[in-house]
């Protein structure tokens, strides 16, 4: 069937290319719809409960996103001038459209509650700039004698201030960082330094650098593997097929994705960069196979089908099973991670469409006269590198037991290595560490009580539960234990609150700096709370029928495992000391949102990873009709994916996002070789009925055409490495490398196998398929 | 007392038409509309008592209630009052006092009697905008704001639910929490029947609405009132009960030792 598709095409070269560059202007219409997500959110499922109950949290507590300011004067920030500008920078930013003004948390706009001669004084920290060092020296006093704001709003050293800047609506939050990034260049000096963080300059920043990622890298990544091409084949014109296929299938893959309406996440702007290596592998094969029948033969037609017939069968197997390795990403919890694998899935499977049309159309209507000349050339020049290929044949051939001990031992290091993986991830460090994002990530860290959230909700099921003392002692123990962590820098809830009324109330005795023992004493603490600010101020910590609270938790670190030390010793905590009845406690918070996505990732992908396994191995008992040859065709791969992997643990690098879905489509792609090395070897053994002459025949066009796709898979992966985001670095080293162990055992692995156990295999397992002829 | 006030009223009225006579036609300017309002809303009769029963509702709809008893003694026309409030829900805080001594030309003096620790505690505030008991009213839209603080100007006449009133632009002369305030005062009797407040990124952040005004002993009074806080959604619903004017309301009332015990003839 397919050798008509090839035959049609050949005759009407011109009109297939046409249908298809139509189809493709047709894909290409649909780009201008992208929409990019950058909502880490979003790698939950709209249901996920943990989603569920962190946005009924966001909802229940008012709780806006957040751009936070940092002001650095290593001189301190105490003096006049440093606290003027302070000043003038929160005026302002309260002017920009979509701050919610009165929930702005800094010295300028935040009041202090204290007792002065017995009366109850509210005010504002800064509503008058201090002039003189009397003034500065009781602004000082008034910060820190207040410990809801030590860590917050100012460092301990001093030498730090915050401003905290809730905005109504996220998709606001690029513009309004702009405006606040030109008020504080307009109002500060060389002394100060400013930094800008929080969640929604994150990722409007992580959008901005997808961008660049598809509109740099990825055709960064096209010219060098154009270049890389164009070495391995030493002609402009055969640089073409596999170009415009790699390019074909990127449009149409992206264009179906932005049509049918998908948001483009960070997985899927990764999609043109693994698709364009892989699209164009099979080409690789045609154009070598081509150019060596050719220069036998001097007719195009003859040589094509010549050449296609041997590789229908491979090229559909090793098509189908990498898009299986991608397709098995849709078995994952994580919808972005769901969407780039069926659609990678979908762009293998168009270009292979494209390798078995438009590509040999393309080779039709290359001029004969200078593909003749042209191959003369090449055939002198070749010679040498093919005395290297057939020495790597004969040491692979006759070396066979070394390896396998060689292996056996890599194999071994490679299992150790996979017990050392430490599964861990965090999303501001998918920015590289000299990124502005992770420099104002640092510093914040470094000078307040943390920047990354996670709550602690405690649900007490009925109205003023969380009035009631015990309840309310509860959650200051609870704090307390929390805060003991290192990672933990500061913890604020309704209980600090009412503790702070207590102590003012009795003209700041430290006796009462405790939780009162009442309920209506703490009742009336919070009413009058109530009477000093605005109506809003608890609702960060309490609901409106104070039935639940909420303890916020600031870590300086955002790392799973850290969140996971986190939550492991509070449930140790918790179990020792069991809340009040009826009281229930859960965690949220987009750090630990962070962690429920990256937990399903790795099981996700686990299962992914088995589930590609199997099928890709089903593939190949029926591909090579044998049961042991499907083994055999397998093992490489498994050698190559463990010995990566055991590499991933033993040089300790974490086990992340990338890395996991790197794992999921490993398989689909290092089995190739090996289909094209088993596939041809079957066919020369039945022509030349001698595993010597079979091997000596793989060592010349098969190795050349294998490791030159080789080169280009694991080196066009390498422009990715110049990307300023890390999962973009960790994919492209990760590939090279694991392309890299998968050709040395396709080429040195699985020849040494067949030396060793082939003659049996072909002649009694493989009997089906070529039993006949082995009788003779 | 009515005289005294009588008088002051004529008085103010002289010196505001001997002013502004040049404009002619009779026509109030938007200062003397905004004084009349003031008196008319926060000045009415020589002292009052009401039962308050107050809905606050956040955006998601949940509800908190505040029921207080308030008694207001005027001791001057636009001058200074005296404020008690005993709260009787939520039942927390029952039998919780508040007083103000409201002087339109400095800072409030507050009290609040804290009953779970039976102790009296002034609590200085030095501004006029922060939230009436937790509520979307400011201490200033319970007492009211002295006319020379903000710049007014009558933008037109307009008709609101079928009433003639002025509306007029008012721009704080310093700093303040809102930077622009626009009224619809009636023509007639000059209450309030909406006022929108603008904040400093010159939207509209919060709407009062006189939603009832009924005659209370002879005096027009706004029984419900809204202030809606457009950008978070939070509302508070004010209802007058049992208002009652020129009770005779005694000076010792505002003392230390009514906000221990509350004067249960004034509250009930």
């Amino acid at each position: 069937m397919l050798r008509k598709l090839t035959e049609t095409v050949i005759r009407f070269p011109k009109t297939t290319i046409a249908v298809f560059l139509v189809a493709t202007i047709f894909f290409a219409f649909q780009f201008p719809k992208i929409r990019i997500d950058t909502d880490p959110e979003n790698m939950l499922e709209q249901k996920q409960p943990d989603r569920v109950f962190y946005d009924k949290v966001k909802k229940e507590f008012g709780i806006n996103d957040l751009l936070v300011v940092g002001i650095v004067n290593e001189q301190g920030i105490f003096n006049s001038d440093t606290l003027k500008r302070i000043a003038k920078v929160a005026d302002d930013i309260l002017k920009i459209k979509g701050v919610i003004i009165e929930d702005v948390v800094s010295l300028r706009t935040s009041e202090n509650v204290t007792s002065e001669d017995g009366t109850l004084v509210v005010r504002r920290f800064m509503g008058e700039i201090p002039e003189s060092p009397e003034a500065i020296e009781s602004l000082k006093r008034a910060v820190y004698g207040n410990p809801f704001f030590v860590d917050k709003i100012i460092s301990r050293d001093g030498k730090a201030a915050s401003i905290y800047i809730p905005i109504e609506k996220k998709d606001q939050s690029y513009r309004i960082s702009k405006e606040i990034e030109a008020i504080l260049k307009k109002e500060l000096n060389s002394q100060q330094k400013y930094y800008l963080a929080g969640l929604p300059v994150a990722e409007d920043t992580f959008g901005h650098e997808m961008f660049v990622q598809m509109g740099i890298t990825a055709p960064m990544a096209g010219f060098f593997i154009m270049a890389l091409l164009f070495l391995i084949f030493r002609m402009g014109v055969a640089v073409v097929p596999p170009m415009l296929d790699a390019m074909l299938s990127v449009i149409w893959t992206m264009g179906l994705l932005i049509g049918s309406g998908f948001t483009v996440h960070i997985m899927s702007s990764m999609i043109p960069i693994f698709l364009m290596p892989i699209a164009l592998l099979d080409d690789i094969h045609i154009l070598s196979g081509f150019f060596d029948r050719y220069s036998l033969t001097r007719d195009k037609r003859r040589a094509l089908l010549d050449t296609m017939k041997d590789l229908y069968r491979p090229m559909f197997f090793t098509s189908i099973t990498s898009a299986v390795g991608f397709g098995s990403l849709a078995l994952a919890d994580i919808p972005p991670v769901r969407v780039f694998g069926l659609f990678v899935a979908f762009g293998i499977m168009a270009a292979w469409l494209f390798t078995n049309t438009m590509v040999p159309a393309i080779i039709m209507l290359m001029n004969e006269e200078k593909l003749a000349a042209f191959l003369e050339k090449r055939q002198k020049r070749i010679s040498s590198r093919d005395k290297i290929l057939k020495a790597f044949g004969r040491f692979s051939f006759y070396r066979s037991k070394a390896i396998l001990w060689v292996s056996l031992a890599v194999l071994i290091i490679g299992i150790m290595g996979i017990y050392q993986i430490r599964v861990n991830d965090n999303p501001v460090k998918w920015f590289k560490p000299d990124h502005k994002i992770r420099i104002a990530d640092n510093v914040m860290n470094q000078f307040f009580g943390g920047t990354y959230m996670a709550y602690l909700a405690i649900d007490g099921s009925k109205e003023d539960t969380i009035k009631n003392p015990e309840v309310m002692s509860y959650l200051d123990k609870l704090q307390s234990h929390l805060e003991s962590l290192k990672i933990v820098g500061k913890t604020s809830s309704v209980a600090d609150v009412v503790k702070r009324i207590n102590y003012v109330l009795h003209n700041e005795d430290k006796a009462f700096d405790t939780v009162p023992q009442s309920q209506e004493e703490i009742g009336q603490y919070l009413f009058l709370f109530s009477m000093t600010g605005d109506p809003n101020d608890l609702d960060n910590f309490l609901d409106y029928n104070s039935q639940k609270a909420n303890i916020w938790i600031q870590m300086k670190g955002g790392d799973n495992i850290q969140m996971r030390q986190v939550e492991d010793s509070t449930g140790d905590f918790i179990n020792k000391n069991p809340p009040p009845q009826g009281i229930a406690i859960r965690w949220s918070g987009l750090t630990y949102i962070n962690k429920v996505w990256q937990n399903l990732m790795v099981w996700g992908m686990l299962k992914a990873v088995l589930g590609s396994f199997l099928i890709v191995f089903f593939l190949m008992v029926w591909e090579f009709r044998s049961l042991r040859l499907g083994i055999i065709s397998m093992l490489p791969l498994s050698v190559a994916i463990i010995s990566s992997y055991g590499l991933v643990g033993l040089t300790g690098k974490d086990y992340d996002m990338p890395i996991a879905v790197c794992s999921a489509l490993s398989l689909g792609m290092a089995i190739d070789f090996a289909i094209h090395y088993l596939q041809r070897f079957k066919t020369a053994y039945r022509e030349l009925k001698s595993m010597e002459a079979a091997h000596a025949f793989m060592a010349g066009e098969p190795y050349r055409a294998i490791l030159g796709n080789a080169i280009v898979i694991s080196l066009g992966f390498l422009p990715l490495i110049a990307s300023t985001l890390t999962p973009y670095v960790t994919v492209g080293t990760f590939f090279a490398l694991l392309m890299a162990f998968s050709t040395l055992a396709t080429l040195i692995l699985l020849p040494a196998m067949i030396q060793l156990w082939g003659k049996s295999l072909f002649s009694a397992g493989g009997g089906s398929a070529f039993g006949g002829k082995q009788e003779d | 007392m009515k005289i005294v006030k009588i008088f002051i009223i004529s008085l103010t009225f002289l010196v505001v038409f001997g002013h502004k006579l040049v404009l002619a036609q009779g026509g109030l300017s938007a200062y003397d509309i905004i004084t009349q309002s003031r008196l008319s809303f926060f000045y009415a009769g020589d002292d009052m008592k009401a039962k308050v029963l107050m809905e606050l509702v956040n955006k998601n709809g949940q509800k908190r209630v505040r029921e207080l008893t308030m008694l207001r003694k005027d001791y001057e026309e636009g001058g200074n009052q005296k404020y008690f409030m005993y709260f009787h829900q939520p039942a927390d805080v029952k039998d919780t006092t508040f007083m103000v001594y409201k002087y339109p030309d400095k800072d409030d003096d507050r009290w609040l009697f804290i009953p779970a620790i039976n102790l009296v505690k002034r609590i200085a505030a030095n501004d006029k905008y922060s939230s009436f008991v937790g509520s979307d009213f400011t201490y200033e839209d319970v007492s009211g704001r002295k006319p020379e603080e903000d710049t007014h100007t009558l933008l037109r006449k307009d008709i609101l639910d079928g009433k003639d009133c002025y509306v007029i632009e008012s721009i704080p002369k310093s700093a303040s929490e809102y930077t622009k305030r626009i009224s619809w005062i009636d023509a007639t009797d000059f209450l309030p029947l909406k006022e929108e407040f603008y904040d400093k990124q010159n939207e509209v952040y919060r709407r009062f609405e006189a939603q009832e005004i009924r005659g209370m002993n002879g005096v027009l009074t706004i029984t419900k009132r809204v202030m809606k806080n457009t950008k978070t959604g939070h509302r508070s619903e004010a209802t007058f009960e049992d208002v009652e004017y020129n009770l005779g309301i005694g000076d010792d009332i505002f003392s230390e030792r009514y906000l221990r015990k509350a004067p249960v003839q004034w509250i009930k």
